[in-house]
């Protein structure tokens, strides 16, 4: 009887219901105890393709109204407009008509992003030149507003330029907007590689089920027990730039370098094993990118699918390399400042973007004279080092909370080293230095060892699976509420 | 109730494990592979619910945590906003109690002062106001201390039995700003701090933060009564280099602002506490505790 005891419906309904601080993230227990309901539904509708887009349409919604609430009407809005407006395109046959249509799409989109995103930073900005008391707008981010926003428009110009044909229903389009597994964090799933797995709605082989299920381990190791816990430390340096010796900085600027790779590629590992599990394959989008040499190849390996996604919808439109050597270093820079902007507003991002871009125009100048010293491990070996400084400390801008932070931070490891605070730091972190030992191990082996590794759990036994499927999620549950806490210089 | 359905959940789980298993070994040739994935699931469901009714399981000295998905659906709902507000009325009736003078507060005192590293820049100016005025000030200095190394420990209570005060000031904090899920861990560390101190009046203050924290100034003033808390944050502080810690001046000031405040908002105005001629004096006695001390 007391299983039906009103307090426990309405602790079960409060949990579902939308809550603004406690999205749904695959990285939380709640999100698997529904996918537990999930699993069997979508099983059995798997072979019927409507009832099976229906479905996982309506847990999409669900999905993103758990994290944004009623902002998942603007999605189904945004599905909507860009499905009729796809449906002219294809039907008119005048070229400024059809550009028309494409012109009022992205526009929308982008307004939407703007607005949502960008208009306190503008009107920020714009007090500061004028001179007036600056009110912010009362604004809620919709979750992932970023990521499904450029799907659309790469659908849209897609379907402009003949790539894809627009969806038959606007259903199958809002699946292809929606779905879940990337819907709030990416990868930023592209229309021509996407719809075509809708239309033949192959079945997951048990290889696909039992690899997506390795990727989620994985994405649940680095996300929600590496970066999770090595970021505690890294919050306490960035939070109080000064508080801490050089060292100590220095450890945060290379734990946080690691903690943003652990943290973004394990939800993408995540995604991308969801979606496997489902029979619908997405493109990598991290490829050991701290292996890089130099940053045109870092960019090759960060982010694919948004680096991609700027590559076609931004710097090739823009004029690419096909206008002259001073237009390529021009086009390079826009697009990164862009995708700087594109992942927050603020300066920081702005100049974290356009650092990047300076550094890639930098690498496509000196190409020429590079290509010609012989690729020996020490030319390598200072390569690698170069691209890891410039990385490291670009991504101290991306993170501290001002500019001043920012230089204080760097400023702090050079003047300020103290390698006498070296023994103390580790025999108090031993686990946050034992942690990134695990990153920087896992980041240099080989890919067939990886490879090797997922084809044994695939094959691996039922009992097998289990046991490491537990182990992780204890280690989770361990690592959740281990603490870091100041320690050493702070603490004087 | 938690138990009973506690024990409904895991007693299901127990059923539906023995027929995965069965299951699983008929269906291991289909192709349907789903089912293996959702009973490996599920099964490790029912591990950690089970693991989470029974006492802790501790592996190689190392006491494995639970989930608390249960304890989450039986909580007890939050209260509605008219239970809020009778409860903070007879709140207010009791903190109206407990403002009534009930100690005697202008002879001279015996304070102790206990904190973390703060008390370093807040002491010496505390002391000149004790000289001044006839109190003894003993200082107790934690470097790197919180409230949950001393609600953890029966230091406070030590100190208060030895030296014997009237009143304490306690400055304590800045080692947490950043505390993930203060409010819910370190309560009970704040409150047996504050049951060491026995029936003597006290003033807390708060940390001077140099960032927004995560919730230790409203921990403090959830569980002090009515003027017993100095609320620091928000004032503007010169800073030492390591950007935390205010200067020997700023923090002469801010010694200032609580003793002033004390007078007028404090629920236990010390009576003598003129402003002194000098800037600093020596404490009676300072003790200094290392950050590893048990």
């Amino acid at each position: 009887m007391e299983l039906l005891s009103p307090e426990v419906w309405n602790n079960i309904v409060e949990l579902l219901s939308y809550q603004k601080d406690a999205p749904m993230l695959f990285s939380s227990g709640l999100f698997w105890v529904i996918f537990l309901l999930f699993i069997p539904i979508y099983a059995t509708l798997k072979n019927r393709r409507w009832q099976m887009i229906t479905f996982v349409v309506a847990f999409s919604l669900y999905f993103y109204y758990k994290s944004s609430g009623f902002f998942f009407l603007l999605l189904i809005g945004t599905s909507l407009l860009d499905w009729i407006l796809s449906h002219i395109i294809i039907k008119l046959h005048s070229r400024f008509t059809r550009k028309l249509c494409v012109t009022i799409s992205i526009i929308c989109s982008i307004g939407i992003l703007c607005y949502f995103k960008y208009a306190n930073f503008f009107l920020w900005n714009w007090n500061q030149m004028i001179e007036w008391n600056f009110q912010p707008l009362d604004v809620i981010l919709p979750v992932g507003i970023s990521f499904y926003t450029f799907q659309s428009i790469s659908y849209i110009v897609d379907v402009y330029k003949g790539r894809v044909s627009p969806t038959k229903t606007w259903l199958e389009y809002l699946f292809f907007l929606s779905f879940f597994p990337a819907l709030v964090a990416g990868p930023i799933v592209r229309a021509d590689y996407f719809l075509p797995q809708v239309r033949q709605n192959n079945r997951a082989t048990r290889n696909d089920i039992y690899f997506g299920f390795w990727l989620i381990l994985l994405g649940i190791v680095k996300k929600a027990i590496i970066a999770d816990y090595i970021a505690q430390y890294n919050d306490l340096i960035f939070a109080n730039p000064t508080g801490y010796t050089g060292f100590e900085s220095l450890m945060g600027v290379i734990g946080y370098t690691m903690q943003i790779y652990c943290d973004f590629s394990g939800y993408s590992d995540m995604a991308i094993g969801i979606a496997l599990i489902m029979g619908f394959k997405l493109s990598k989008n991290f490829d050991f990118p701290y292996k890089s040499k130099n940053l045109t190849e870092f960019w090759r390996r960060w982010h694919i699918s948004l680096s991609s996604w700027l590559r076609d919808y931004i710097y090739i439109p823009l004029g690419g390399n096909r206008k002259g050597t001073f237009r390529t270093y021009i086009n390079n820079f826009l697009t990164m400042l862009i995708g700087g902007l594109w992942h927050g507003a603020d300066w920081k991002f702005v100049f974290w973007g356009a650092m990047h871009g300076v550094g890639l125009a930098i690498h496509k100048a000196f190409r020429p004279l590079l290509d010609k010293i012989p690729n020996t491990w020490l030319v390598k070996a200072i390569s690698w080092s170069i691209t890891m400084i410039v990385v490291s400390l670009l991504w101290v801008f991306f993170r501290a909370d001002s500019w001043q932070d920012s230089l204080l931070i760097i400023q702090n490891i050079f003047i300020d080293f103290r390698p006498d605070y070296i023994p103390v730091f580790t025999s108090v972190r031993y686990i946050w230095i034992a942690m990134m030992a695990v990153i920087i191990i896992s980041h240099s082996l080989p890919q067939r060892w990886y490879d090797a590794m997922a084809n044994w759990f695939v094959k691996s036994p039922w009992i097998a699976k289990l046991a490491i499927f537990v182990v992780v999620i204890q280690l989770v549950i361990q690592f959740m509420s281990e603490e870091v806490t100041p320690f050493i210089y702070f603490q004087f | 109730m938690q138990s009973y359905f506690k024990f409904i959940l895991f007693g299901n789980f127990i059923v539906t494990l023995y027929h995965i298993f069965r299951l699983n070994m008929k269906k291991r040739n289909t192709s349907n592979s789903y089912f293996g994935i959702w009973s490996i699931m599920t099964v490790a469901l029912a591990v950690f619910i089970g693991l989470s009714i029974y006492e802790p399981v501790t592996i190689c000295g190392i006491e494995l945590r639970t989930i608390s998905m249960v304890d989450k659906l039986t909580k007890t709902p939050e209260p509605t906003p008219e239970e809020v507000a009778e409860a903070k009325r007879i709140e207010e009736e009791v903190k109206k109690k407990a403002e009534m003078p009930k100690y005697d507060l202008s002879t001279p005192q015996t304070f102790l002062f206990i904190g973390d590293s703060m008390l370093e820049g807040l002491y010496p100016r505390l002391a000149a106001y004790a000289k001044e005025n006839g109190h003894k000030l003993y200082v107790v200095i934690w470097w790197g201390s919180t409230s949950e190394k001393w609600g953890n420990s029966d230091k406070l209570k030590k100190y208060v039995e030895k030296y014997q005060p009237t009143y304490v000031f306690i400055c304590l904090g800045a080692n947490e700003l950043f505390v993930k899920d203060i409010k819910e861990k370190r309560k009970d560390y704040v409150t047996n701090m504050i049951s060491q101190i026995g029936d003597r009046p006290y003033l807390w203050i708060g940390p001077p933060n140099w960032k927004p924290d995560t919730g230790i100034n409203e921990l403090i003033d959830e569980n002090t009564p009515e003027g017993y808390f100095f609320l620091t944050n928000g004032m503007t502080f010169d800073r030492k280099k390591d950007g935390a810690h205010p200067t020997q001046k700023s923090s002469e000031l801010w010694m200032d602002s609580v003793l002033r405040w004390m007078k007028k908002d404090g629920a236990n105005p010390i009576i003598n506490m003129e402003v002194p001629q000098e800037q600093t004096a020596r404490a009676t006695r300072v003790e200094v505790l290392y950050p590893n001390s048990k």
